[in-house]
């Protein structure tokens, strides 16, 4: 035990040379590109998008004026075709009607037993039905064809 | 339903005409061409309509409509149908929303057809798109009489007129933008 306390001790000292010197001074990042150049290519990149999506824009709304043009000259026949179908549809649904409740005593056909819905209008006018009204007396898939449409196109 | 007896309907005989069944693509791509050859009719059609805002008046124009979509269109079959078939197969087949911009080649071999046969010249540019002046002749529906009175009696008649006289409040209204 003696032995061991009798060898020479090795004091924690430097390596030869001594340290390196601490960095403490500051590294900035490498600069690319000075703050006007920077400026000028975010304008330069962004013009130049703006043309393109000019160009872009122009041609989709020329084609939806001529899509558009095209469907406003085909208007007027489906207009008609379609009044056709609306007319007959509500005389179908008027006699139905008529043959539905021919059994009910003082039902008047578009009337709640002779009381009018619309109390100020013409006789004659003829008010457009709500949509289950003229789907009324139509098979439900076709109410439901036509209610769903829109998940179908 | 709100469609009484009194509602005077057409007939299902008087409904009845040749009506145009071809395919929407089909409609589309000779929609030009329709919409300018039978640009009076259609105007006079759409015209009655937007006077009446009732269909029942305008059944025979709507049916002249028709018989004039149906004559372009016959008349389109008869001398430039293989033209016609090609141009509307690519707008039907080209893209989703029947656009023409895919089909720029068969629509000039088609619009060449029409003009050198038919000498019909696809309008130009977004024509039915502007407001085009339209000349009738036939007379506008009487408008709706006037004074327009009430036709049932006012269910809370006014009160009876007061005769105490009504001074200014004094100390002016509670709210202070108000006129007393």
């Amino acid at each position: 035990m003696a032995d061991a306390f009798s060898l020479a001790r090795k004091q924690d000292l430097p390596p030869p040379g001594g340290y390196k010197p601490i960095p403490f001074k500051r590294i900035p990042a490498k600069t690319y590109f000075s703050g006007y150049a920077m400026f000028a290519g975010y304008i330069g990149v962004t013009a130049a998008a703006m043309y393109l999506y000019s160009i872009n824009y122009k041609q989709i709304k020329r084609d939806q004026i001529e899509m558009r043009s095209a469907k406003m000259a085909i208007y007027p026949m489906l207009l008609a075709e379609r009044d056709r179908a609306y007319l007959k549809q509500l005389r179908k649904n008027r006699d139905a009607e008529t043959e539905l409740m021919c059994n009910v005593p003082g039902w008047e056909v578009g009337t709640y037993y002779g009381e009018p819905v619309y109390k100020l209008l013409p006789e004659d006018a003829l008010v457009d039905p709500i949509f289950h009204e003229y789907y009324a007396h139509s098979s439900s898939w076709d109410w439901h064809q036509r209610a769903y449409l829109k998940l179908r196109s | 339903m709100v469609v009484t007896e009194d509602v005077e309907l057409p007939e299902f005989e008087d409904l009845k005409t040749k009506e145009v069944k071809v395919s929407a693509a089909t409609l589309i791509t000779a929609g030009p061409y329709i919409g300018k050859q039978c640009e009076v009719i259609n105007n006079e059609f759409m015209l009655c309509r937007q006077e009446h805002g009732d269909p029942r008046p305008c059944l025979a124009l709507g049916k002249q409509v028709t018989a004039c979509t149906m004559e372009v269109l016959r008349r389109m079959k008869k001398y430039c149908l293989e033209e016609f078939k090609q141009h509307a197969n690519c707008v039907d087949k080209s893209s989703g929303d029947y656009s023409f911009r895919h089909c720029r080649k068969t629509q000039s071999v088609f619009d060449f057809c029409m003009e050198d046969r038919l000498c019909v010249r696809r309008p130009e540019f977004g024509y039915f798109t502007r407001g085009r002046v339209h000349s009738s002749n036939s007379k506008a529906p009487p408008p709706p009489p006037c004074p327009c009175h009430p036709k049932v009696e006012d269910a809370t008649p006014e009160l009876p007129e007061c005769k105490k006289p009504y001074k200014k409040p004094r100390f002016g209204g509670r709210i202070y933008w108000s006129l007393e």
